[in-house]
């Protein structure tokens, strides 16, 4: 991270995953105005902003769950269409949803290779849709990606996800994303509704997910955990790029400043 | 009767209900009941009265059992493709306006000299368009299930009286009819039954030895073999009952058979598992990469197909398509409450289509048992009325508090 810049878009480490003047429109809510945004492997991008700053949005639009109004994509510098979550799945991209978009009446082995489900060898005849599931297979899966997230209180990978805990679903949403085959992980608030054993695991993930030489997005209002884990801040307000930063060059009270009320002097909007 | 309404069963009655044969509880109980008045409790209060000179075991002999059965047939066959729609939170109320369109075109294909094979075939086809033509409004439209169903059950209980002018038409067709007489003979219904149970039993067992070469939580020795007991035991009562009147139904088989095909995609296929994910979160099911709108259209569409072949058992059975047998009679709000008396959920991803054929045995029962105990319509309409209420009560109360529903 040598940067010296602290403007948009010319980061030190070449982009992986990359996004040019996204424009986003909820009705007359104009909720992204031209963001631009980049994720380089082997580094971990955080990503804050005051509530309704734009967030999720852009993390949906990068997965695929919403379609973007204007805008580019470039992965590895080459232009890519996301258009629909199974494009994004393609690129790589894995995310973490705020909302953890979990099925509360299937099981979490079931919740855990949802729309990847595993499916019997030998049935090639019968379209993709009708195979036989492979539910023994996803069940072991599902131990492992639990087993490596640590998940202690979890007894059973059969049990329904409607009965479990609110930290329990979010490693459930966490060990989805991290255990799919992926090069950017992107992950909205994982840690909302974990205490702090499991905060630790997560960042845990979130470093091995670096090593790993994932591209990892990291979205939180926890100004420690970012500062322990990212290497890069990207700020975003009111739909807009304030500005991005290195890490190590930075400190809270200048990202707080930076969320709260832009740069004063000048203006980081790109759009 | 409902164990995950009350905390307090609840320990006891999971580890039951989870398993593949625990759903079944609730609706297996409620029909002992059902079968337990009208069968024993019934007739010992008339002996006790003196009404009757003898233990008059009617509603449990053989013959009223096979008539209960073929009449709950037709019902069951809609209610497991309803059972499909509500899987996804749906509805469809024009399941039994479109077997009617489909019983009455039926009859006038074969009337017209269309072979009966191949006049099922083109109803079946049409049962299809007429099911997925309100998915697709429903999918891809937008308007709810409720609306576009309703408005289809107007339409075409407009479109079966355009085809059937006199509302009444005989079906003669000998392979119509077979449908409904073939009999399989003693025999082979039993070899068939046994090797039902022996197929049951062994993939069972099969699965739980690879649970256990994976190294992955096993079945209660006691659910696993209380499952194949109870499933041995209830196939073997049902194929000797019928024996002992007459034989097994061809029907029936056929019945058996469509419901274990969509009973199999719906639990074991990844089609199966994105119904119940639209139905239990249709937005996560979208995010995760599932065509919400292809399934939601198919789903209809085998509403269509169910429908379809309802109407041509319906005419197979009574040898006629009359109005009020199918679109404009209780054939609907059977099927629908059929369904749901299942266990099947109104709110979407949960629920059997074998409940589904439980359910209507209940139905079937309550309107049989009535009926022979000389009740009035009045009565039954009323009875089915508070039995429906429960059955959705106790879905209701079952929701997980928190749920975000659909
Ligand atoms: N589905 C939607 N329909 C309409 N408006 C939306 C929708 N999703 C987001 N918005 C609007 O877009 C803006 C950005 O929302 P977004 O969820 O991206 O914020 P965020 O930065 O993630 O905030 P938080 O920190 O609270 O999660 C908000 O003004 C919000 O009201
Ligand atoms: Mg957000």
């Amino acid at each position: 991270m040598t940067s010296e810049d602290k403007m948009v878009g010319q980061a030190a480490p070449p982009a992986h995953l990359a996004v040019r003047g996204i424009q986003k429109w909820f009705g007359g809510v104009h909720a992204l105005r031209g963001v631009d945004f980049e994720v380089a492997r082997g580094e971990v991008m955080a990503l804050v902003g005051d509530n309704g700053a734009g967030k999720s949005t852009l993390m949906k639009v990068l997965a695929g769950a919403h379609l973007a109004d204007d805008g580019t994509f470039l992965l590895d510098g080459k232009p890519v269409e996301v258009t629909s979550p199974n494009d994004a799945t393609e690129l790589g991209i894995q995310i973490v949803y705020q909302d953890l978009a979990l099925c509360e009446n299937l099981d979490v082995a079931a919740n855990l290779s949802l729309g990847a489900e595993s499916v019997k060898p030998g049935w090639g005849f019968l379209p993709r849709l009708l195979r036989p599931l492979d539910d023994l297979e996803m069940e072991v899966k599902a131990k492992k990606a639990i087993d490596r997230l640590e998940v202690r209180t979890l007894q059973s990978v059969r049990a329904k996800v409607g009965g479990l805990s609110g930290g329990q679903r979010q490693a459930i949403a966490i060990a989805r994303a991290v255990g799919a085959e992926s090069s950017v992980v992107m992950l909205d608030e994982p840690t909302a509704a974990l205490g702090v054993a499991q905060t630790r695991q997560v960042l845990e993930v979130v470093k091995r997910l670096r090593e790993t030489n994932h591209a990892v997005v990291y979205i939180s209002h926890n100004m420690r955990d970012i500062f322990e884990v990212s290497d890069r801040i990207t700020v975003l307000r009111h739909g807009t790029n304030v500005a991005t930063y290195t890490t190590s060059e930075t400190n809270p009270d200048e990202i707080v400043v930076a969320m709260t009320r832009g740069l004063d002097t000048e203006n980081g909007n790109a759009a | 009767m409902q164990p995950e309404a009350k905390m307090t069963f609840l320990d006891r009655f999971s580890a039951l209900r989870e398993t593949q044969f625990g759903a079944f509880v609730p609706v297996l109980l409620a029909l002992a009941a059902i079968w337990g008045y009208f069968g024993l409790v019934l007739p010992l209060i008339d002996l006790m009265s003196g009404e009757a000179d003898s233990f008059r075991a009617i509603f449990l002999s053989p013959r009223n059992i096979y008539n209960l059965f073929m009449q709950s047939a037709v019902i069951a066959t809609l209610a497991v493709g309803i059972t499909i729609v509500l899987l996804l939170g749906d509805i469809d109320l024009s399941a039994a306006a479109t077997a009617g369109v489909c019983a009455a075109l039926l009859g006038v294909l074969v009337l017209s000299g269309v072979p009966g094979w191949l006049a099922c075939i083109i109803v079946i086809f049409v049962g299809i368009i007429m099911g997925a033509a309100q998915g697709l409004l429903v999918a891809y439209v937008g308007i709810p299930s409720f609306v576009v169903t309703l408005a289809g059950l107007l339409g075409y209980q407009g479109l079966m009286q355009k085809i059937l002018p006199t509302g009444n038409l005989n079906v003669g067709d000998p392979f119509v009819r077979g449908i409904a007489r073939v009999l399989i003979p003693d025999l082979w219904g039993i070899v068939l039954g046994l090797a039902v149970v022996g197929l049951f039993a062994y993939a069972n067992l099969r699965k739980q030895s690879l649970r256990k070469a994976l190294g992955l939580e096993q079945d209660s020795a006691f659910a696993l073999w209380g499952q194949v007991v109870a499933f041995s035991v209830i196939v073997v009562a049902v194929v000797l009952t019928l024996n002992a009147y007459r034989s097994l139904p061809l029907l029936l088989v056929l019945l058996i058979a469509i419901t274990a095909l969509l009973g199999w995609i719906t639990t074991s296929t990844p089609y199966g598992r994105s119904l119940f994910a639209v139905g239990g979160n249709a937005e996560s099911a979208r995010r995760v990469g599932m065509k919400v709108k292809r399934i939601r259209v198919s789903a209809f569409a085998i509403v269509g197909l169910m429908a379809a072949i309802g109407g041509i058992f319906g005419a197979s059975r009574y040898g006629s398509v009359s109005y009020t047998a199918f679109a404009g009679g209780s054939l609907l709000l059977e099927a629908i409450g059929a369904a749901v008396i299942g266990g099947t959920s109104l709110f979407g991803g949960r629920g059997s289509v074998w409940n589904a054929i439980l359910g209507a045995l209940v139905i079937g029962s309550l309107g049989n048992g009535l009926d022979l105990t000389g009740a009035s319509a009045a009565d039954k309409l009323m009875v089915s009325g508070a039995i429906l209420l429960l059955a959705v009560a106790i879905d209701a109360l079952s929701r997980p508090g928190n749920g975000s529903g659909r």
